[in-house]
């Protein structure tokens, strides 16, 4: 029993330093995150939620975050594995790749400088925001069931 | 022997009979347009849901672009290269000159001013479910659009695709101007949906599996396929996919529209252009669209 506990715990560094070490379970994780902020802007423009300030700067900030983060979470070596979506071209075309997230960045600190005040205002920005996630889903990431 | 020979011969000219390209009757063309005065905005309608820049538009970047039709993006596909041709209104390089017959042959019978099949990478099996005067709206919307003198190569394709002439017996099988799917007579909004989706729309050219002659298969009408273009698979999108089904009518919609769907993914792949394009029409004929796929028969 004894033994049994302490293999398990010699064990639990090294899986916990796996997972974390992983850049596609990490850029998967990212990912998610993302799309859970995107959750409520969408929520707001469609008009199924009252516009709040605070919940839009907050998603904001997660998406500006992703667009710092996330190129370093393609290193070479972690083109398969897991479940991955990435498509060789994030590899074979880095510069345009990096590119992408520099855009997705822009259209962020451009909608956190325009002070947005309204679902109207919204609607404009989230939209210049999806076109920079488009612009990259579109040529790097395969697409599955 | 000699019997043998005029039998072979026999055989030959019915081959060559059986194959030949063959287009609308004059006469036939004029009573489908009798009197009709084109309407550029509904040309315009027709060239978004068509999505004719995607493949047709002059590339920057690598991606095909909305202005100029001057043709040029290479399709690569398991027979070998196809490019896409310049379909701007120079009278030489692009279709300017050409006449509303000459039009309707190459959208509908996918038969070139020369007579000559064009292979079925050019969505005419789809195209042909299209009203003749869309068509000509179409045609005088492509026409105000600027001309370009870009020349575009042929494609380049392996043996036996690169014999044309087997278009025709594919045509025989398989080219067919009736609705794919039945939807309750009288419904305006599902024929509406029917028509844009089956027709200018084309979506069963990606989502509908094909069969062994590279014809779409009725029976799995858009229930999912291998991505043409690669790894991936285009999705399924009858209501037979769990996690389509759930989608209700606001949500394709709204995918249409903004490209976000309930999971709150964003559009990827060469859905994008598609979604893009569809985020032009109007609100209707989303709606309509969303409301045929919902009533599609399910794929499992």
């Amino acid at each position: 029993m004894k033994r049994t506990v302490l293999i398990a715990l010699a064990l639990l560094p090294v899986s916990l330093a796996t997972a974390s070490d992983d850049p596609i379970a990490q850029r998967q994780d990212l990912m998610s995150e993302t799309r859970e902020a995107l959750k409520p802007l969408i929520g707001i423009s469609r008009g199924q939620a009252d516009f709040d300030a605070e919940t839009v700067s907050a998603s904001l900030a997660v998406f500006a975050n992703t667009a710092e983060k996330a190129p370093a979470l393609f290193p070479e070596g972690s083109e398969t594995g897991g479940d991955t979506e990435a498509k060789a071209t994030i590899w074979s075309d880095r510069d345009g790749f990096d590119q992408r997230f520099q855009d997705f960045a822009e259209a962020v600190a451009a909608a956190q400088a325009a002070n947005i005040a309204s679902a109207e205002e919204l609607g404009p920005k989230l939209q210049d925001v999806l076109g920079t996630c488009k612009g990259c889903h579109d040529n790097y990431r395969v697409e599955k069931e | 022997m000699k019997r043998w020979l005029f039998f072979l011969a026999l055989l030959a000219l019915a081959g060559w009979w059986l194959t030949r390209p063959v287009g609308f009757a004059p006469g036939d063309v004029s009573e489908r347009t009798a009197g009709h005065v084109p309407d550029l905005a509904n040309g315009e309608r027709l060239f978004n849901a068509g999505g004719c820049a995607s493949c047709h538009g002059r590339i920057e970047d690598g991606k095909p672009q909305r202005d100029i039709m001057a043709g040029g993006l290479e399709m690569t596909s398991p027979v070998g290269t196809f490019r896409a041709p310049n379909i701007s209104p120079h009278p030489d390089q692009g279709i300017g000159g050409w006449t509303a017959l000459e039009f309707l042959d190459a959208m509908q019978r996918g038969v070139s001013p020369q007579g000559r099949h064009y292979y079925p990478a050019f969505p005419y099996a789809s195209y042909a479910r299209m009203e003749a005067t869309d068509l000509l709206d179409l045609k005088a919307y492509l026409d105000g659009l600027p001309a370009s003198d870009h020349v575009v190569g042929g494609h380049e394709l392996s043996f036996p695709y690169s014999l044309r002439r087997g278009i025709g017996l594919w045509k025989r099988l398989y080219l067919d101007a009736d609705p794919v799917i039945e939807v309750a007579s009288g419904d305006a909004v599902l024929e509406r949906g029917r028509y844009l989706v089956e027709g200018p729309g084309h979506c069963g050219e990606c989502h509908t599996p094909r069969n062994f002659a590279q014809a779409m298969d009725p029976g799995r009408w858009l229930g999912g396929a291998p991505n043409p273009e690669g790894e991936g698979r285009v999705p399924n999108i009858t209501p037979g996919r769990a996690s389509f089904g759930d989608w209700s009518a606001d949500d394709i919609a709204y995918y249409l529209e903004s490209g976000v769907d309930p999971d709150f993914d964003v559009v990827g792949g060469s859905m994008v252009a598609v979604q893009e394009n569809m985020a032009r029409l109007d609100a209707a004929d989303r709606e309509a669209i969303a409301a045929y796929l919902k009533a599609l028969p399910p794929v499992e």
